[in-house]
């Protein structure tokens, strides 16, 4: 057998060998040892990732709300600490989410970091506040108070939000825009007496085999 | 002499043997890749059935490969809508848009679907656009539910995007309800929606309602079966949709006297069959041709190889062996090919989409629903008697998920 007859034979019986086994190990489970539970920090972009609103862009965008409430001269300046009350957040973007998340980790950061520069209002929880104020008021349960005059606190502020995209599709991709846009509304003179925004940008391409 | 002749007829027995042996060593190759490997995926585990399409929905879903994970969140989606179960299409709904919403890229399964030797099906299933906009579609309703229009309205949105790559233009983000709709949560926000309105009108011959901002009572209507899809083509490499003609084609409210016309705003069929081609079809077609390429290759070199070995030369032998080698590799490699399209299907989808709003007083309407037939006759037997309940709270939108479809 000379050697090009030779070449050739092995080459055969490689080549049929290589596609036994592939044909072997192509099949069953993708990933059959799974992938471990992988620990992020909420701010870190994970290996799971869309054009939409993630958890790095919450914090992101929270902790420069909050910085940026805290040194406005309304807040800074004020001698008694001023009451908000949390107006929800719109989205007017495409991604469907969790408004709160946003309204709620302001309100917990400046909580947490203005050390009682501001008091929030517990609006969302009128009407359990309501009822326990009515079974004080009929004696059905004790009150350490005169639960008879208003006491429910008026708000000073009021803070708000708005979520909009832009979003641009063609075959190189899809690119989505956020504008995340937060106010302090003077509640007496309706003067928008803080505003600040954050914008960020994605974009991607998916895998060829979804378009 | 004697003894060169031994030696010769060795040799030649040899290499009788080891050309058999070449031979059954690629046939049991091919045989093992056409068949199948004994390592393969586990059996499915036995469902028992028992009758509740969300229970069983749910059993099918703990069954089913990862990869198919959103196709039966979809099923059983649609199914508790039907039955009134929101809780459970919301969950559905959410865990198929999760893996829907993203971007995929850099993914195995994608990888291998596209490779020659692997079926598109081996990709996670999203679904065709209009059955993802659906996703999108029947989410925003649950939104609605829980008060959050600028939610529903963000599902219309990425709805119209979904459908916007579709190759002619005429048919890009052409869902009449999606712009309707999308108008009218900004309206109920306190917002202008005209735009929206004017691109809705725009999409259907139909006289779109205008929008009222006070209307209480939301009606979200489907009737007709979906498309379904199979593989066309000599390797079964193009994608097809099989839309069937629905009996109905509109339907009716009958509420306080009045008469609420229900026509049908969008056609999924219609969306299905106008998206042109996909690049994943550009891909199929190459494995197409590779197969049919490689298994004329495997005729030509395994003739060559019979025609070879009747020469009854030594080296006329040798060539044979190479030839049928070459044959049989291009053989095995044309089977192993699987350019067969991804034919998995949201399959209890509803052809016609409808809806309207209403204003109607606190308390309990009772109502009857009506589809009608393309003559406009009422189909009787699809007549239903319902009671609509009207919040006392002014500001909820109270919504009522008509179908007549029952799974």
């Amino acid at each position: 057998m000379n050697i090009t007859h030779r070449f050739l034979l092995l080459s055969s019986i490689a080549a049929a060998t290589t596609a036994f086994f592939a044909g072997c190990a192509s099949q069953g489970v993708q990933n059959p040892s799974g992938v471990p539970v992988t620990q992020m920090n909420a701010d870190e972009q994970g290996f799971v990732a869309g054009t939409g609103v993630e958890s790095q862009d919450l914090v992101t965008v929270t902790d420069k709300m909050a910085r940026s409430i805290l040194g406005t001269p309304a807040i800074a300046a004020s001698t008694t600490p001023p009451r908000i009350v949390i107006d929800p957040v719109e989205n007017a973007t495409r991604f469907p989410i969790n408004k709160d998340l946003f309204s709620d980790r302001i309100r917990i950061m400046l909580n947490s970091k203005s050390s009682g520069r501001v008091v929030f209002l517990a609006r969302d929880r009128m009407k359990t506040l309501e009822r326990e104020r009515e079974l004080k008021q009929t004696g059905q349960v004790t009150s350490s108070y005169d639960p008879n005059p208003v006491a429910f606190k008026g708000a000073d502020y009021f803070l708000t939000g708005k979520l909009e995209g832009l979003t641009t599709k063609t075959s190189a991709g899809t690119s989505d825009y956020i504008l995340y846009s937060f106010q302090l509304i003077d509640a007496r003179t309706s003067e928008i007496v803080w505003e600040d925004s954050a914008e960020i940008k994605k974009q991607g391409l998916e895998d060829a085999a979804y378009r | 002499m004697a003894q060169r002749k031994n030696e010769s007829t060795g040799r030649h027995t040899l290499l009788y043997f080891l050309r058999r042996g070449v031979v059954a060593f690629l046939m049991l190759a091919a045989f093992e890749l056409l068949t199948g490997c004994a390592s393969g995926p586990a059996p499915r585990a036995a469902i028992a059935y028992t009758g509740d399409p969300i229970i069983d929905g749910n059993a099918e879903l703990a069954a089913a490969p990862p990869k198919d994970r959103a196709l039966w969140d979809d099923r059983i989606a649609a199914t508790a809508l039907r039955v009134g179960n929101f809780d459970e299409a919301r969950a559905k709904l959410d865990d198929a848009i999760l893996q829907i919403g993203g971007i995929i890229a850099n993914n195995a399964d994608a990888a291998k679907a596209r490779s020659l030797f692997h079926s598109e099906e081996s990709k996670t299933f999203i679904g065709e656009p209009y059955e993802r906009v659906m996703d999108y579609y029947y989410r925003a309703i649950l939104y609605w539910r829980a008060g959050e229009p600028d939610n529903a309205r963000a599902c219309y949105r990425t709805g119209q995007l979904i459908d916007s790559d579709a190759e002619t233009h005429e048919y890009q983000s052409d869902y009449v309800l999606l712009d309707y709709l999308d108008g009218f949560a900004t309206a109920k926000l306190g917002g202008d929606g005209s735009d929206e309105y004017s691109r809705a009108q725009a999409l259907t011959k139909r006289h779109l309602p205008p929008y009222n901002k006070d209307a209480n009572v939301l009606i979200f209507a489907e009737y007709g079966e979906g498309p379904r899809k199979y593989a066309g083509g000599e390797y079964g490499e193009q994608l097809r949709f099989y839309t069937e003609p629905s009996r109905i084609h509109s339907a009716r409210l009958i509420i306080d006297g009045r008469r609420i016309a229900l026509p049908p705003y969008d056609d999924l069929n219609f969306q299905a069959t106008t998206r042109g081609g996909r690049v994943m079809d550009y891909i199929l077609g190459r494995k197409a041709v590779f197969k049919n390429a490689s298994n004329t290759v495997g005729d030509i070199a395994l003739i060559g190889a019979v025609a070879a070995a009747n020469n009854n030369s030594r080296d006329s032998n040798r060539a044979a062996v190479g030839l049928a080698a070459i044959g049989l590799i291009s053989k095995i490699a044309s089977a192993a090919t699987t350019p067969q399209a991804d034919v998995r299907t949201w399959d209890n989808l509803p052809q016609y989409l409808s809806f309207a709003a209403l204003q109607l007083s606190p308390g309990e309407h009772p109502a009857r629903l009506e589809f009608l037939t393309r003559d406009g006759e009422v189909a009787s037997d699809l007549t239903r008697e319902i009671t609509i309940i009207v919040s006392p709270d002014g500001s909820t939108n109270n919504i009522v998920f008509l179908s007549e479809l029952t799974r």
